[in-house]
This record gives C-alpha cells, sequence and structure tokens, in this order.
C-alpha cells in the first residue's frame, strides 16, 4: 500500500492512502517513546477500538463522519474515508461564527444518540461544501451522564476562547442555540450549569 | 530601575531584588524562607503566614544586603496579590505596603502566575511560547492571544502539585513531597497500571490519587514510579494535543514541577515529535521566589503607575486568564 504522511496529529500520524480507487486516510497511532510501554499499548489499543466502533455507530444516527473501511487492533490503525475539505479551525472569523450553530446541532444529535466525543475541538470538524463532518473519536465513549456532555461543551467553549478569541462570545451563543434546539430547552440548561460547575471547580482549586 | 519583588503566596516567603535597563534585566538577590510543615502533614495557612510573619525581616534586610542597595534607591515594590492562602498572602503585602507607604515608592499588586511565566521567558530567553505551568496551585496550558493568557487545558481537579503532595503526605513523607517521590520513582521500572485521564485538552488527577493510596501496600517505589509514570504522560499528551493544534514552534515549561527531570524528559520527546523548542526554567527559579514578582511589577511599570496604598488588595483566587498584559 502506497502512503504519503500528510499530517503528524496529537495522537495519531495520519497518511494520505488509496483504497480500491479511492482517497483513503490510513490513521496510525504509532508507540510514544515517552510513555511507559504498558500503559502506552493500553491506550493505544483501547482507542483504536474505540474509533473505530464509535465512528460507525454515530452514522446511524445522522452525523457525517468517514466511512471505515479496515481496523487493524495490533498495529493500532485505521483505514478510512478519506474527506476533501477544510477543518473548521482553519476558517475566517466570520464563518466560523455561522458554522458554530451547526456544529452545536450535530453535538446535540449525538449528546442525544448517548454518545460524547471527548475531544471536541475545531480541528476535529471538516466542511465539505456545507456538509459537517466530525472525526477523531479515540477519546470518545457511550455515556448519557450529564457530567460527560458537560465535559464536551467545555472543552468546546475552552477552544474558542483559547484559540479564536475573537469570536468567542457570538460562537458560543450559537453552538448553545444549535445544541438547545436538538436536545431541548431543559436538558440544554442542565447540561450548561453543570458546564459552570467544572470551570469553577478548576478556577477556585484551593491553593496548597 | 530597580524592583523589589516580595513573594508570599503559599509555603516560601522571599524578598528579590532585579534591575531593569531597557530590556535587559538582572536578578541582584533572590533569598527564601521555606515554611515546612511537619512530616505527613500538608500546609497549614495560619501556620505558614506565622513563620511569613516570624522570617520576613530577616528575608528582607538580607535580600536588600545581597543586592548591594538600599530601600530609598528602590525605584518600585511589588508584591504577589495572589492567586495564594489568604494569610499568607496579607504577609507580603502588609511588607509591601508599609515600605511603599513609609518611603513613598510606588507600589505593584502581581499576580503570581503571571510571575512565573514572565520569569521562566526572561532566563530561557524563550519568544511566544505555548506555556506550560505545573505547580501546587496550578497545572494548565496557556497561549497568549488578544492580551491575555488563555487558558487551552488545563486539569478538572486537584493540581499535579497537590497530587504529588497528597499522595506522599499519605505515605508519610515531608511536604514538599515530588523530590522524595522522584527519588523513589527513579529505582523501580516496574508498571502498575492507575487511572489515566485525559479529556480533549483537560486532565484529571483525582481517580489517580485514589487508586495510587490504594496501591501504596505493593511497594513504594513501584507506586512512585507508576504515579510519576501516569500523570507525567498525561501532561505530555495533553501538551502534544496543545502543540499539534495551536502548532506553536516553542514550549515553555514553568512553576516547581518544572524541576522533575523525568517530566523534562517526557516534554522534551513531546517536543521532538512536534518538531518545537524546549525550554524549562532553570531549577533554582522554577519554584516560587521573589524573583517572578520583582520582574512582572518591572514590566508592568513600563505601561502603568503604580496603585495607591488604599487600592492595593490581595485576591486569594485571582485567575492568571482574566490578567490584562499591556506591555
Ligand atoms: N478522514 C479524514 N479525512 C481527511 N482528513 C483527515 C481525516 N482524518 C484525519 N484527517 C486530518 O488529520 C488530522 C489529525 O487527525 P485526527 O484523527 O484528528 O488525529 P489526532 O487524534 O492525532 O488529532 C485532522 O485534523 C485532519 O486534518
Ligand atoms: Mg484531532
Amino acid at each position: 500500500m502506497k502512503k504519503t504522511l500528510i499530517k503528524k496529529g496529537a495522537e495519531a500520524d495520519i497518511y494520505l492512502t488509496n483504497w480500491n480507487n479511492e482517497k483513503a486516510i490510513y490513521k496510525k497511532r504509532e508507540p510514544k517513546e515517552y510513555r511507559n510501554l504498558i500503559l502506552d499499548i493500553k491506550l493505544r489499543k483501547h482507542r483504536t477500538i474505540r474509533e473505530a466502533g464509535i465512528m460507525h455507530d454515530v452514522k446511524l444516527f445522522g452525523i457525517h463522519a468517514p466511512l471505515v473501511y479496515f481496523v487493524d487492533t495490533k498495529k493500532t490503525s485505521i483505514l478510512m474515508q478519506y474527506i476533501e475539505g477544510n477543518l473548521v479551525k482553519d476558517l475566517p472569523d466570520r464563518k466560523l461564527v455561522k458554522i458554530c450553530k451547526e456544529i452545536g446541532r450535530i453535538v446535540g444529535r449525538m449528546h442525544k444518540s448517548g454518545v460524547m466525543h471527548g475531544d471536541l475541538t475545531t480541528s476535529n470538524f471538516i466542511i465539505q461544501k456545507d456538509i459537517i463532518f466530525l472525526i477523531d473519536f479515540g477519546l470518545s465513549s457511550r455515556t448519557r451522564k450529564i457530567e460527560d456532555h458537560a465535559i464536551d461543551l467545555r472543552l468546546f467553549k475552552e477552544v474558542l476562547n483559547s484559540a479564536h478569541t475573537a469570536i468567542m462570545e457570538q460562537g458560543w451563543t450559537n453552538f448553545l442555540q444549535g445544541y438547545k434546539s436538538i436536545v431541548g430547552v431543559a436538558r440544554k440548561n442542565q447540561v450548561f450549569s453543570y458546564v459552570s460547575i467544572i470551570e469553577q471547580r478548576g478556577r477556585y482549586a484551593t491553593v496548597v | 530601575m530597580l524592583g523589589l519583588g516580595i513573594e508570599s503566596t503559599a509555603h516560601t516567603f522571599s524578598c528579590a531584588v532585579i534591575e531593569k535597563k531597557g530590556t535587559r534585566s538582572k536578578i541582584l538577590s533572590d533569598v527564601r524562607s521555606i515554611y515546612q510543615p511537619p512530616d505527613g502533614q500538608g500546609i497549614h495557612p495560619r501556620e505558614a503566614s506565622r513563620h511569613h510573619v516570624k522570617n520576613a525581616a530577616i528575608v528582607l534586610s538580607e535580600c536588600l544586603q545581597k543586592a548591594k542597595v538600599k530601600v530609598n534607591d528602590l525605584d518600585i515594590i511589588s508584591y504577589a496579590a495572589g492567586p495564594g492562602l489568604g494569610p499568607c498572602l496579607r504577609v507580603g503585602a502588609v511588607v509591601a505596603r508599609s515600605l511603599a507607604f513609609y518611603y513613598n515608592i510606588p507600589i505593584y499588586p502581581v499576580n503570581h502566575a503571571v510571575g512565573h511565566i514572565e520569569l521562566g521567558k526572561m532566563l530561557t530567553g524563550a519568544k511566544k511560547p505555548l506555556l506550560l505551568l505545573v505547580s501546587g496551585g496550578h497545572t494548565m496550558l496557556l497561549v497568549f492571544s488578544l492580551g491575555k493568557w488563555r487558558v487551552f487545558g488545563e486539569t478538572l481537579d486537584i493540581t499535579i502539585g497537590q497530587l504529588l503532595d497528597q499522595f506522599g503526605r499519605f505515605a508519610g513523607f515531608a511536604s514538599p513531597c515530588g523530590k522524595r517521590i522522584e527519588e523513589l520513582a527513579s529505582k523501580s521500572c516496574n508498571y502498575i497500571a492507575l487511572p489515566y485521564v485525559v479529556n480533549g485538552n483537560d486532565v484529571s488527577f483525582s481517580g489517580l490519587l485514589s487508586a495510587a493510596k490504594l496501591e501504596i501496600s505493593k511497594g513504594l517505589e513501584d507506586v512512585c514510579f507508576s504515579l510519576q509514570e501516569t500523570a507525567f504522560a498525561m501532561i505530555g499528551e495533553a501538551t502534544e494535543r496543545a502543540l499539534a493544534f495551536t502548532r506553536e514552534k516553542e514550549l515553555l515549561v514553568v512553576g516547581g514541577v518544572a524541576s522533575n527531570k523525568r517530566l523534562a524528559e517526557i516534554l522534551t520527546s513531546v517536543c521532538k515529535r512536534q518538531d518545537c523548542k524546549f525550554f524549562v526554567c532553570p531549577g533554582y527559579y522554577a519554584g516560587d521566589c521573589g524573583s517572578q514578582i520583582s520582574l512582572t511589577g518591572l514590566l508592568e511599570s513600563s505601561v502603568k503607575n503604580g496603585v495607591k496604598i488604599e487600592d492595593t488588595f490581595v485576591k486569594q483566587s485571582w485567575r492568571v486568564d482574566s490578567v490584562e498584559i499591556a506591555y
């Protein structure tokens, strides 16, 4: 299989390759030399299985995610559909603000179906024409807990604040609006108030 | 310009004098006295503040003597106004206020975390780094954007310093426990599985702390080793995520835990993979010290006047990401 390295992600090396004459992505979690070997193998294996499984599942809930072609748990690699498009992270501010609402809807749909993503950053959404794809499910899990869903929301907020500072307020408002339109006011309020609880926790940790 | 800095946010009472000429700064003296709680016990705010009161005068006069300056020579006085323990913060503030008032010297309240950052930048020469702040009070990844340090990732519960100290105290070590844990860890390579929790850019240590305590009977060296391996790998991963996302080309580590060799080793490897320069604040200045406060006050004085005595304050939970940086 001919493949070209196109990205060194946080976790994995990302290669562009071919599968049945279609462009494909080969995502390989290489050993991290700094991590204890036992811990490293456990994490890579676990995340590869999680990612492939949940990436497949969410499509049943109407969320756009790459098709999974092949999973190798020994090599901790996944072969998946290549998604042509731009990272939401790299969009100009005025576009990003608008898209936050649709992202809110996608996250709402995912949560409503009992899945948390675990790494909701703007580098894990790819926009293709007007369809938004969600990728990178290595930290995802099946859960309906308010606390877990709140962790997703808080991370998205943190990323807006630190990486898209200029549009943070409006982007966050739009996100919540989209989210609410799917999960309903009551659930949105519950998750939202838990976001504040998490923030307070880190924020006012007593300094000892 | 000559600036005196007073640090008293937690266990350390420290005074330092820095001379700033244009963009160059030189530490003339940095004197400390560190409160030592009884073995197996944590820092008690009131006891620590008593220690600070008792040692303040000695530390201050030794600091001036070493720098060969008199109070009258000082252009500004800065003190750590937070975040920290109330009773401890108040000691530093009182000393600063008295001097500023009596000698009529401009006074600057300084954020302790910003102090760590500025001193780290000055000593390492890092220009525009992603910042990792690891100490008793903080575990944070910060990026500078639109006039403030913004939190890119942080702990969702206890800090790395609290994890190490609370585990160490449970094992009966003297606080702070980081050095002892590092020593014991270096004698083992037998990994016991412990909870590893990374949520996107954030980490959580409370589950790791409870589990490590439960495993203590399996051998102290093995547990110390496994605790370090797990906690530092979590920090390494969060840092790598931040580097991959921001594409920053420099990483700077500051705070007391920055002096841990194993953590530095892990971060070096992270930086290599992400093609990034690695800077770590030199050991002696990584932990709490007057220099961090003095330097930050001097930087502030280039864009701001001091505050009125009646407007000086202490703020126990003064978030680093709420501080406007204008210089
Ligand atoms: N299926 C895909 N199609 C197109 N690009 C992809 C695909 N999967 C990953 N990428 C690119 O690679 C980057 C890193 O991949 P990701 O799965 O997020 O790995 P990591 O866990 O290392 O962040 C993404 O931000 C994206 O730019
Ligand atoms: Mg990713």
